[in-house]
């Protein structure tokens, strides 16, 4: 969580700017099982960050690829579980934005005081500069994701597959024999943990990779 | 003038007929026009990256634009001198791209904005500009650019259209993905079969959950096959998921 502090006073300037008083910066490429590694920086009281990871898993799981993509960039309002201990007058509501920054998606999250209505207009605003200095500070570190681990012919050989074509057309396609291009196959399920050639694809349509 | 090009692809049947996505086109530019205005700019254009992640097929087109009859060979001159760099910033940052026209006055500049700007190399365009990226997912890359001769853009300003530009690259993408015609829509069945095959559940596992014999879940995911004007099951899946009826 400790990752750029320079990154951390952006986020504090534009926090206080838009009239609320917690970030948390999250990233969605990371898993968010077990361990906080998903929480760029924050400071929201540690007890809450702690209780996220299943609350940020939920709303992801809710929503379809599609949605996610029309959703950037617009401020939506969620209720923290009621079990959840807020500072004082801190509301119960709480603001989330995303904007992705290459292919990784972030999510900014604010608390903010009760008797206070945020700005959509100023949310947005704050939310493409949270996207800048994110675009400044956490660029080295955007290429750690496990897709990158694809090759370039592994790459080609799935976008392919989702136009429909077979191994012995993308064959053709390529100018490679059809075992290798099955090889190329059998590594990427290997890679991505997937079980069948139609996992791996839905794997790859979902993360963008073709 | 204003044009609209239209793409040629395969993936979105059911697409409004030709006035509406005319109308909807003539919304979308007056709004570009009323932000070209605001920073002083002539034209603006939107581009958006196809070839989906595919690196070496990667490429840059010009859907929206106001630069008449002549933007083939502007968007390509841009396309072709800027291109490659706009593509890779657009892989890792979401800074707002700044270049400087051939013409002695013809820059780019932004007061009080430097830091969070990155500026593109050489005069080499006859005009200068400013682009700003933005990055939806699937079919939503891209960037909306204004151009002109003398262009000096507040921070604040440059914040303010960068959202409005996400905005229109998310109506765009909207009019894109319009699902096929209620004819064609997936029946539910049809749909929980997709989901499960795009989970990695092969047609045996399929039946067995959902109490149906391997040979009528297969019928259920030919004809989806068909209705997604498929060629096979794994493209039957990425446009699924790519149309939002399975995730």
């Amino acid at each position: 969580m400790a990752s750029g502090t320079g990154l951390g006073n952006g986020l504090a300037v534009l926090t206080e700017y838009v009239g609320a008083t917690h970030y948390l910066l999250a990233r969605h490429d990371v898993s968010q099982d077990g361990g906080l590694d998903f929480v760029v920086c924050s400071d929201w009281p540690f007890d809450i960050v702690r209780r996220l990871s299943g609350i940020i898993a939920g709303l992801n799981s809710k929503t379809t690829e599609l949605e996610k993509c029309r959703a950037q960039l617009q401020p939506v309002f969620h209720a923290m579980p009621d079990d959840i201990g807020l500072p004082r007058g801190v509301s119960r509501s709480y603001c989330a934005v995303t904007f992705s920054i290459g292919p990784t998606r972030f999510s900014l999250m604010l608390l903010f005081p009760e008797d206070v209505i945020l700005s959509q207009d100023a949310l947005r605003d704050v939310a493409v500069l949270a996207g800048y200095v994110a675009s400044h500070k956490i660029k080295a570190d955007v290429r750690h994701d496990r897709e990158c681990e694809l090759t370039e012919r592994e790459l080609e050989c799935l976008f392919w597959i989702a136009e429909g074509k077979t191994s012995d057309e993308i064959a053709v396609i390529l100018g490679i024999s059809r075992n290798t291009i099955n090889n190329y196959i059998t590594s990427v399920m290997r890679k991505t943990a997937t079980r069948t050639r139609s996992e791996a694809i839905a794997h790859a349509v979902r993360n963008n990779l073709v | 003038m204003t044009y609209l090009v239209t793409e040629n692809r395969g993936c979105d049947a059911g697409r409004p007929g030709r006035n509406g996505r005319a109308a909807q086109a003539a919304g979308l530019v007056t709004r570009l026009q009323a932000m070209q205005r605001q920073i002083n700019a002539r034209n603006f254009a939107v581009l958006r990256t196809n070839g989906r992640g595919l690196p070496a097929a990667r490429k840059l087109t010009c859907v929206l634009h106001n630069w008449g009859t002549s933007c083939e060979e502007i968007a390509r001159d841009l396309i072709d001198h800027y291109g490659e760099e706009l593509l890779q910033h657009l892989d890792h940052s979401l800074l707002p791209v700044l270049w400087d026209g051939k013409g002695e006055h013809q820059t780019a500049e932004t007061s009080d904005f430097g830091p969070f700007t990155r500026r593109l190399k050489d005069r080499k365009l006859p005009y200068s500009g400013i682009a700003l990226p933005i990055r939806l997912g699937a079919q939503g890359n891209g960037y909306v650019v204004f151009a002109g001769s003398y262009i000096d853009a507040s921070g604040e300003q440059i914040v303010e259209l960068h959202g409005r530009s996400a905005q229109i690259m998310t109506d765009l993408l909207t009019f894109d993905e319009k699902r096929p015609l209620k004819a064609e829509a997936l029946s539910d069945r049809e749909i929980s079969c997709l989901q499960m095959a795009g989970d990695g559940h092969i047609s045996e596992e399929i039946a067995e959950k959902m109490g149906l014999s391997v040979h009528t879940v297969n019928a259920y995911l030919g004809a989806a096959t068909t209705k997604l004007d498929s060629v096979n099951r794994i493209q039957a899946i990425a446009k699924a998921i790519r149309l939002g009826y399975i995730s």
